[in-house]
């Protein structure tokens, strides 16, 4: 068996450190106070969207899916409706960033995130409406989460630009320091 | 692996976006008002079942609800069974004397009504389009 490269165990320990820190912040999410039962901040989509912009869609995707797996065996919801919802929302929101992230010339991780967060709410509604609750009411409520969705994923993005930003920055410093 | 240029350099700098970023805000705050616009629209137009006792409103479902809806309502002389499914509503059980509420058996036009008058018991269906033809009933 091939011994992997130095540069490819960095990029996987890396991984795993976001998957960890997505991780945290899916339980520290689920137990903080929220505005409905639906609505999140999004916090752990922060760390998708920087894995996204530097790591690439693999990763993001397949990170995405590991986070909602572990805080959902952490918090004991692993295969409950909660765990369905938050599955199918989180895959929809995770593909269709990079869908956004690949073919939008010229985006930056808040038109992203934006997407994301707006897709992410709208799935949840759907997977709520047509399967657990199935009361066509409920859609009732969409439009203002929607817009709630709209403030936090712009925000998020931010968040994750600035963050991106700044490890691009300690990268190229280590880099030079290396040389 | 794809990775494009990150320009921010604070965090309040960073709120502001790209071109692309506006165009798609734009577009997705667009899509939400024509879904509220829509989900409006149809909120006006579906028929509601409302079941009051005397001037109470007890409670308020679609009458085209997808799953079978059992409201008891309490009225003067006992309970009155009330049934929703299929874009339909009737009374299956009423404590009052006469049954007649349960034998007038099913109801799915704006406009109709099942009234339990011992138990003081209303079940109507409202909606947008006022039921000329229940009136001609």
């Amino acid at each position: 068996m091939m011994r992997p490269e130095p540069q490819q165990l960095q990029q996987q320990a890396r991984w795993l450190a976001f998957l960890l820190l997505a991780s945290g912040l899916h339980i520290f999410e689920s137990a903080m106070p929220s505005l409905g039962p639906w609505f999140k901040l999004g916090l752990a989509n922060i760390v998708t969207l920087i894995v996204l912009a530097t790591m690439g869609v693999r990763y993001a995707l397949a990170l995405a899916l590991a986070r909602i797996i572990i805080g959902a065996l952490l918090l004991g919801t692993l295969l409950t409706p909660t765990f369905i919802v938050s599955l199918v929302a989180t895959l929809s929101a995770a593909s269709v960033m990079v869908v956004v992230w690949r073919y939008v010339p010229n985006v930056s991780l808040l038109g992203v995130s934006l997407c994301a967060a707006v897709v992410h709410m709208a799935a949840q509604f759907w997977v709520v409406g047509a399967w657990i609750i199935q009361q066509e009411v409920l859609y009732q409520l969409l439009p203002p989460f929607l817009l709630l969705a709209c403030v936090t994923g712009w925000l998020n993005g931010s968040l994750a630009r600035y963050m991106v930003a700044q490890l691009q920055v300690r990268d190229g410093e280590y880099i030079a320091s290396k040389k | 692996m794809r990775v494009k240029a990150i320009s921010s350099t604070g965090l309040l700098h960073g709120l502001h976006g790209r071109p692309s970023d506006y165009v798609l805000l734009l577009l997705v705050l667009l899509a939400i008002g024509m879904a509220a616009y829509q989900l409006r629209h149809d909120a006006g137009s579906t028929p509601m079942v409302h079941i009051y006792h005397a001037q109470t409103l007890l409670a308020t479902y679609p009458l085209q609800s997808k799953q079978a809806i059992h409201f008891i309502a309490h009225g003067d002389v006992g309970t009155s069974e009330v049934w929703i499914e299929r874009g339909k509503v009737r009374i299956i059980h009423s404590s009052c004397r006469t049954k007649a509420c349960v034998l007038s058996g099913e109801h799915h036009r704006i406009g109709d009504m099942i009234a339990c008058v011992p138990n003081r018991i209303l079940v109507t269906i409202e909606g947008k389009q006022h039921a000329l033809d229940a009136i001609s009933q």
